[in-house]
């Protein structure tokens, strides 16, 4: 176990005797991004999943900062300070935008007042202040997308896992992503994991990237050392290869 | 970032217009009727505390409760137990503890202590409800209040069984059941600014996202369970003090359907669709009632046949739910958003 991050330890999930994971270790580190690729069904989300508390693992178990954390609930878990995203969005989409921040700062036990004010100095850090009185069903897409974010950003937890951010969004709504997640690390100080399906993004801001595919950690190391690996290019993006060729 | 005005200032206009529907209803109920009116009046008054209660569970969960009516039946039988005449307890409940036997207590206190054993039941029962979703939740309220509809017509004698429980003081003028009224009001809306009440209305929207923003579900479901319970309990233990009488079946499915009824018309996740409910359905079953009896219009006497209001209420809500699916305040909540109050967005912010 490691000082200062979030760890799966030889976690296995397996679903009526399908594993959707085994023996999955990946660490987290805080001030950091790091990557996890694969292709669809590799069991990505079943371990975002894992690690925020909403899917037990059969097997194994998820450590913060050298603590186990024992199959606690999914409230429990964003108490600690490990925060998610969802990919499809899931605001609370009757409430104004404030409201959907000032939920977590409820749910940690703020005041009602107090949660707004944090709310509305977060909409703030994001740029996003004048949606706050919107109701969140009626936003676009990628205004959605970034309220999400800015609600697992509440009261700065301390990892904060991003299940395919880009999903949808335009290059320069990409670039603006990948400034949004630098400034997360730089100034929040979160150790960030990101899901994502853009390749080119995640060897451009990935300190350390995993690839997991069927469930299990094929390869992991630097974006360099992924760019290069034969392995990866083999398994992750299998008949693809000559269309994202460029990118890798 | 731009001061907005506290939660509590922003949401104030919503319970005071109520308040101030409710007392425009009182008015015109007085100024029509010219029979026994303060009985129709304390029915609705004891309607919109009944309503209010069940919003305060329903409409911030999203869970719809069809047990609620069983907290009415305790409060009300709570409160008989302490304030029926000990000599008559000792004839007709001889099964009761004997400090109970020897209670005479003043009607204020019977209806205290009736909300309070109800809510006391719900915080027990809800330990164990509330740690079910959706349908399965609906299903188990509907059990509980199976269960004690069953109890109570058949505990001889604690309940009476089917028969009739009587002695209860009547209380005939309106105050109380006004003050009641508005007690249950600002405490629902205390209940929905308040921080559980919006973890609640989040988890109602997204209980996944919820869970990941820290909101202990089940915890706050409980709260609200246990508030709404206090105040449909303190509607039932009025309702007992209204007409004097209690029997299990006066709280079971006619009541049941026609306080749901009313939640479903005004807007079930609103305070403002609870009162408008019960106030809207009230008068429109009033006038039946008026037609049933005969009217005179214009020398001649105009009357429909007896039975005709409950069909009628029935077409009114089927025609109320295709034309408005999210009831007569499509759910959001009624502000005034002039002087002095600070303009809010629109809608949803109770």
């Amino acid at each position: 176990m490691i000082a200062n991050a979030l760890t799966s330890v030889d976690i296995s999930v397996s679903f009526e005797g399908l594993k959707a994971l085994s023996a999955v270790n990946i660490a987290i580190t805080r001030g950091a991004v790091t990557g996890l690729i694969g292709p669809n069904g590799a069991g990505k989300t079943t371990l975002v999943n894992v690690l925020t508390g909403f899917q037990t693992a059969t097997q194994g178990h998820v450590a913060m900062d050298r603590v186990v954390l024992d199959s606690a609930p999914a409230h429990r878990i964003r108490h600690l300070g490990i925060a998610r995203t969802f990919q499809s969005g899931r605001l609370f989409s009757d409430l104004p935008v404030l409201d959907n921040l000032a939920v977590t700062g409820v749910g940690l036990g703020l005041s009602r007042g107090d949660s707004e004010a944090r709310a509305a100095a977060m909409l703030d850090w994001m740029g996003i202040s004048p949606l706050a009185d919107r109701i969140a069903g009626s936003l676009p897409y990628t205004d959605e997308r970034r309220v999400a974010i800015a609600r697992a950003l509440m009261l700065e937890p301390k990892y904060l896992l991003l299940d395919e951010p880009a999903a949808g969004m335009s290059a320069a709504e990409g670039d603006d992503l990948v400034a949004l997640i630098r400034r997360i690390v730089a100034e929040i100080g979160c150790g960030v994991l990101l899901i994502e399906h853009n390749i080119g993004m995640v060897l451009r801001i990935c300190d350390h990237i995993y690839v997991l595919d069927s469930g299990e950690i094929i390869e992991d190391g630097t974006p360099a050392s992924i760019r290069t690996s034969e392995k990866v290019r083999h398994a992750y993006m299998g008949t693809q290869a000559d269309a994202e060729g460029e990118i890798l | 970032m731009t001061h907005r005005p506290s939660i509590f200032l922003r949401s104030l206009s919503t319970p005071l217009i109520l308040i101030l529907v409710l007392v425009a209803f009182l008015a015109l109920a007085t100024f029509m009727n010219s029979g026994p009116f303060n009985q129709v009046v304390i029915d609705g008054l004891v309607k919109v505390t009944l309503v209010v209660g069940l919003y305060v569970f329903i409409g911030n969960s999203g869970v719809l409760s069809f047990g609620h009516i069983g907290f009415t039946c305790l409060g009300a039988y709570a409160t008989a137990w302490l304030t029926i005449p000990p000599l008559m307890k000792k004839m007709a409940l001889p099964g009761l503890p004997e400090f109970i036997l020897e209670a005479k207590l003043p009607y204020g206190l019977g209806i205290g202590f009736g909300a309070l054993f109800a809510g006391a039941f719900a915080l027990v029962v809800g330990k164990i409800l509330m740690r079910l979703s959706g349908i399965a939740a609906s299903i188990a309220t509907f059990a509980m209040l199976a269960v004690i509809n069953t109890v109570y017509s058949n505990w001889e004698r604690v309940t009476g069984a089917t028969s009739s429980v009587v002695g209860i003081p009547i209380v005939r003028v309106v105050w109380p059941y006004c003050l009641a009224a508005v007690v249950s009001i600002v405490i629902a809306h205390l209940y929905a600014i308040s921080r559980s009440g919006l973890a609640l209305r989040a988890a109602r929207d997204e209980a996944i996202a919820a869970s990941a923003s820290g909101v202990d579900i089940g915890r706050e479901r409980l709260i609200a369970f246990v508030i709404s319970a206090v105040i449909t309990g303190m509607g039932g233990a009025l309702s007992a003090h209204s007409v004097g009488v209690v029997t299990p079946d006066t709280f079971y499915l006619n009541l049941t359907f026609i306080c749901l009824s009313m939640l479903v018309v005004g807007g079930m996740n609103s305070l403002s669709g609870a009162v408008m409910g019960v106030v809207v359905l009230s008068v429109i079953i009033q006038v039946l009632r008026q037609f049933e009896k005969g009217v005179s219009l214009g020398g001649t006497v105009v009357s429909i046949p007896n039975g005709l209001q409950e069909i009628a209420i029935g077409i009114v809500m089927v025609v109320i739910l295709i034309a408005r699916p999210t009831g007569l305040t499509r759910n959001q909540e009624i502000v005034w958003q002039g002087w002095p109050f600070k303009r809010v967005s629109a809608a949803t912010e109770p």
